[in-house]
């Protein structure tokens, strides 16, 4: 069995100081109740963050140096090639940068294995991976795959261990340099989050100034329309007509 | 051949055989690492140190003091006078014998006294089974020897003094077999503990009460097995007594978490040996069960060792032991020894305290608070930053306290002194980063180190002439930690601070009537830098109702926030804020003064029939704005 953790060049979301993020760390923990030696991977510039990983379980660190801004995605996919573990964990999302959480995916798609999002607990017997995935409201849905698989970690995972300083001297790093792959998407805007006012519902907008407050402070009702026991070509329209109404497809092409 | 010529040949077999055993049972800290001993002025200053230090600590209980008088002088100065009786002219004389007996006689007095506590009804604090039988072997050596003393002063030469000398051979084999694993074997290594202590600092009116840095490229960080202590700190184990006046003053054994000072010592005290002795005191209270399996290379903690993880945990780092031990043995070492291992090598650390040793290493602030919200506290309160001044005459350290509102109001009072007094003070503002206290209590040394340097560097860029600050943990820090890491600093406490300013006239104060006033003694002010004056000064320049509690000054009880307890969080049968309070309200007092962030958070959050907790800068601020007339008159 053998495990390995992608980290990220992750930032503390409050000093800004290089650290592990929460997620990956509890990953590190996850692998270790699978294999007692867990190795990590990480792509990008330098590993100063990955690096604090060591002390937090991970045995051994495999960097793949590349450029920064750079897609980590070929260098990972390469390493993965030459490591062949049984099982990638990763974070839910990088601790820095776009933060996207579209890496774990797309490494998935390229490797062409199957990936779990949201583990809180893993097992493995003979082979298969048994996930316990977290659902919202503190819901759990148990999986269970055939290895090799992508898993994403879940911030309600078991905690992770505390730093170590033994354990980050014990550590071993192997660098090597990665595949360099600039990023040929636009840049990226970024803003600062502004608040959006909230829209006053259109009936409210003429009326006096009770219904506008009612329609403010209230949440709005569940809407849409009833069918009872509807054939399927008839069900199947209405949500057509309501998809198109909200946007989310485009409107009928002249048919 | 008489009895008498008989009991110096068998005081001077005693001797020997005591030799060997002493030999067998010093063998042992050989184990230990090394330890660099200045034994040329240890071994000359024993005298000293036994009759002033170890006095100092076993007259606060004049009963046990004089019973010990007694017992170890009569006993050894007969002993002594007795193997003389081997030289021909003393042996025969009438007059030495009746000296003999007179010492003997004394001995048997201290004996007897050594009896009457535990009999008929042992003390919980004191062990039973050898130190049970001990009084018994005393009783016999010595009333033995007397007999046969009596028997030679007055020249009677009868069965009496054979019969004496038998008995007095049967409990002096009795004692020196107890030399190695029994009750006698605190007078062998508490003598050499006193030659070799750790921190002769201690001897030489230093506090010497600073954590030893861990040495971070060890091959192993920590204490782990016996074998990883220096050889001094087992001797020091071995010099344990088993008096229980540890027990009695640790605020974890009173609140009923799994924590006893005096078990802890012997379990590491048995830790190396082959044959352990069998402990017969107080159990750690509630403990989980351990397998209790020692050895010089066997592991201390865990489940399956001697000493189970929550027993370590449970320690506030608040010295009260320390300050009791008569045999000036270093418990808060040993467990912060035990720690580092736990938390450095095994990353093994209590379940809540990982978040704060986490942020600690990553933020810088055990909280993962801003360092720049660190300052909020005084929104409308002119507090300059020292790097917009460049210099100033007080930098005031402020301490993770300052996050939380109730500390807040202090700080903010402290502030408005600092205004009113026309101090020119400044803050470091987003460059003050934790001063590591937690880390380091919890064992986690390399955080620590990694903050002391940088706080150093940092400070290193200012000139100033000393550091305020109103939490006695980052003033024991940055006074007596920092100097290791080359941060020398004249650090000085706000009760200190506000008694000078008060001293001076630059605080007109007005007598506030708050009824009747308690002072605890924030331990790491109190035990650890020895300042238990300067507020009691203060607050009686109030002109308050102050009054003492049983347990105040250097013997003050702990209130439970140190050592990184409150994170650590382990389970007890009661809470120690909880028992501190009571002690509060059994003296009267409706007000209870503190000088600690944590002192004033672990009270505050006691309920029921409280006093009302006020730090002493709100009871000056109080005190001033009462005299706003003399005030303008001073200025």
């Amino acid at each position: 069995m053998k495990t390995l953790v992608l980290l990220s060049d992750a930032r503390h979301p409050v000093s800004g100081r290089p650290a592990p993020t929460a997620t990956e760390l509890q990953a590190i923990n996850l692998a270790r109740g699978l294999a007692d030696e867990v190795s990590g991977l990480h792509a990008g510039p330098d590993a100063e963050a990955a690096r604090g990983a060591l002390g937090h379980g991970l045995a051994r660190l495999e960097h793949r140096e590349i450029p920064a801004g750079h897609d980590p995605l070929p260098s990972l996919l390469a390493a993965i090639g030459s490591e062949a573990p049984d099982l990638v964990l990763a974070g839910r999302r990088a601790g820095a940068g776009a933060q996207t959480g579209l890496l774990p995916y797309r490494l998935a798609e390229a490797l062409g294995w199957p990936i779990v999002a949201d583990a809180v607990a893993l097992a493995v017997d003979g082979g298969v991976l048994e996930v316990i995935q977290a659902l919202p409201k503190g819901a759990r849905r148990r999986w269970r795959l055939r290895l090799p698989a992508v898993v994403t970690v879940h911030p309600a995972a078991p905690a992770a261990a505390s730093f170590a300083l033994g354990t980050a001297r014990k550590g071993q790093v192997g660098a090597a340099i990665g595949i360099p792959a600039p990023l040929d998407e636009p840049a990226m805007e970024e803003r600062p989050y502004r608040p959006r006012p909230r829209l006053i519902a259109s009936a409210a907008a003429g009326a006096g100034a009770a219904e506008r407050l009612r329609a403010a402070t209230q949440a709005a009702g569940p809407g849409g329309r009833v069918m009872v026991d509807p054939s399927p070509e008839e069900a199947a329209q209405a949500i057509l007509d309501h998809l198109r109404a909200i946007g989310v497809l485009k409107p009928a092409s002249g048919r | 051949m008489n009895a008498a010529l008989g009991l110096s040949l068998v005081i001077v077999a005693l001797a020997v055989l005591a030799a060997v055993e002493g030999a067998r049972t010093a063998r042992r800290w050989r184990i230990g690492r090394s330890a660099r001993v200045d034994w040329r002025t240890g071994l000359a200053a024993i005298p000293k140190r036994y009759l002033v230090d170890v006095h100092h600590v076993v007259a606060r209980d004049p009963y046990a003091a004089r019973m010990h008088a007694l017992a170890a002088g009569g006993l050894i100065a007969g002993s002594v006078l007795a193997a003389l009786g081997l030289m021909p002219p003393l042996g025969h004389a009438h007059l030495f014998w009746g000296a003999v007996a007179l010492a003997f006689l004394v001995a048997l007095a201290g004996g007897a006294m050594v009896g009457r506590r535990r009999y008929p009804a042992k003390p919980a604090r004191l062990s039973g089974g050898a130190f049970q039988r001990l009084p018994l072997l005393l009783a016999a050596y010595v009333g033995g020897a007397l007999l046969v003393a009596l028997d030679a002063a007055s020249g009677l030469a009868g069965p009496l003094g054979w019969l004496g000398l038998a008995v007095a051979a049967a409990g002096g084999f009795g004692l020196v077999r107890q030399l190695a694993d029994g009750p006698m074997r605190h007078a062998l290594a508490g003598a050499l503990h006193l030659a070799a202590h750790p921190r002769p600092g201690r001897f030489e009116g230093e506090r010497a009460t600073a954590l030893i840095p861990a040495d971070l490229d060890a091959p192993r960080l920590g204490v782990a097995v016996p074998a990883d202590f220096a050889w001094n700190r087992l001797l020091g184990f071995d010099a344990c007594i088993q008096c229980g006046r540890c027990e009695v003053a640790c605020p974890a054994f009173a609140a009923g978490q799994p924590l006893n000072p005096k078990k802890l010592i012997q379990d590491l005290a048995g830790s190396f040996k082959a044959e352990p002795p069998t402990y017969a005191g107080s159990p750690y209270p509630q403990a989980p069960p351990v397998a209790g399996l020692g050895g010089p290379e066997r592991p201390i903690v865990g489940a399956g060792a001697l000493i189970h993880p929550d027993t370590l945990w449970s320690c506030t780092t608040c010295r009260a032991c320390v300050e009791e031990c008569p045999m000036m043995i270093e418990h808060v070492d040993a467990i912060v020894d035990l720690r580092r291992f736990q938390t450095m090598e095994l990353a093994a650390v209590p379940a809540g305290a990982i978040p704060a040793l986490s942020e600690s290493r990553y933020a810088e602030e055990p909280g993962g608070r801003p360092l720049a919200a660190r300052t909020d506290f005084a929104a409308g309160l002119p507090l300059p930053l020292i790097a917009a001044k460049g210099s100033c005459d007080v930098l005031l350290w402020l301490g993770s306290g300052a996050y939380e509102l109730r500390h807040g109001r202090t700080l903010r009072a402290l502030v408005e002194l600092l205004r009113k007094a026309g101090i020119d003070y400044a803050v470091l503002g987003p460059e003050e980063r934790d001063c590591g206290d937690l880390a380091r209590r919890l064992g986690d040394e390399a955080t620590f180190a990694d903050l002391a340097r940088a706080n150093i560097a940092t400070l290193s860029r200012y000139s100033f002439r000393r550091i305020l600050t109103a939490d006695p943990h980052a003033l024991h820090v940055l006074r007596n930690e920092y100097p290791a890491f080359d941060g020398r600093y004249e650090v000085i406490h706000h009760s200190a601070f506000l008694d000078e300013l008060a001293a001076d006239g630059r605080l007109a104060l007005a007598a506030a009537p708050a009824g009747r006033l308690a002072y605890h003694d924030p331990c790491y002010l109190g035990r650890y830098n020895g300042e238990t004056d300067a507020p009691r000064r203060l607050l009686d320049r109030l002109g308050l109702e102050r009054v003492e509690m049983e347990r105040h000054g250097k013997r003050a009880m702990c209130c439970g926030g140190g050592g990184g307890a409150p994170v650590s969080d382990v389970a007890g049968e009661r809470r120690i804020p909880d028992l501190r309070m009571a002690q509060v309200r059994a003296v009267g007092a409706t007000t209870v003064a503190v000088a600690c962030p944590q002192c004033a958070a672990m009270l505050e959050g006691v309920t029921g029939d409280v006093a009302e907790v006020r730090d002493l800068a709100e009871l000056v601020l109080a005190a001033v704005e009462a005299a706003p007339v003399a005030q303008g008159a001073a200025r």
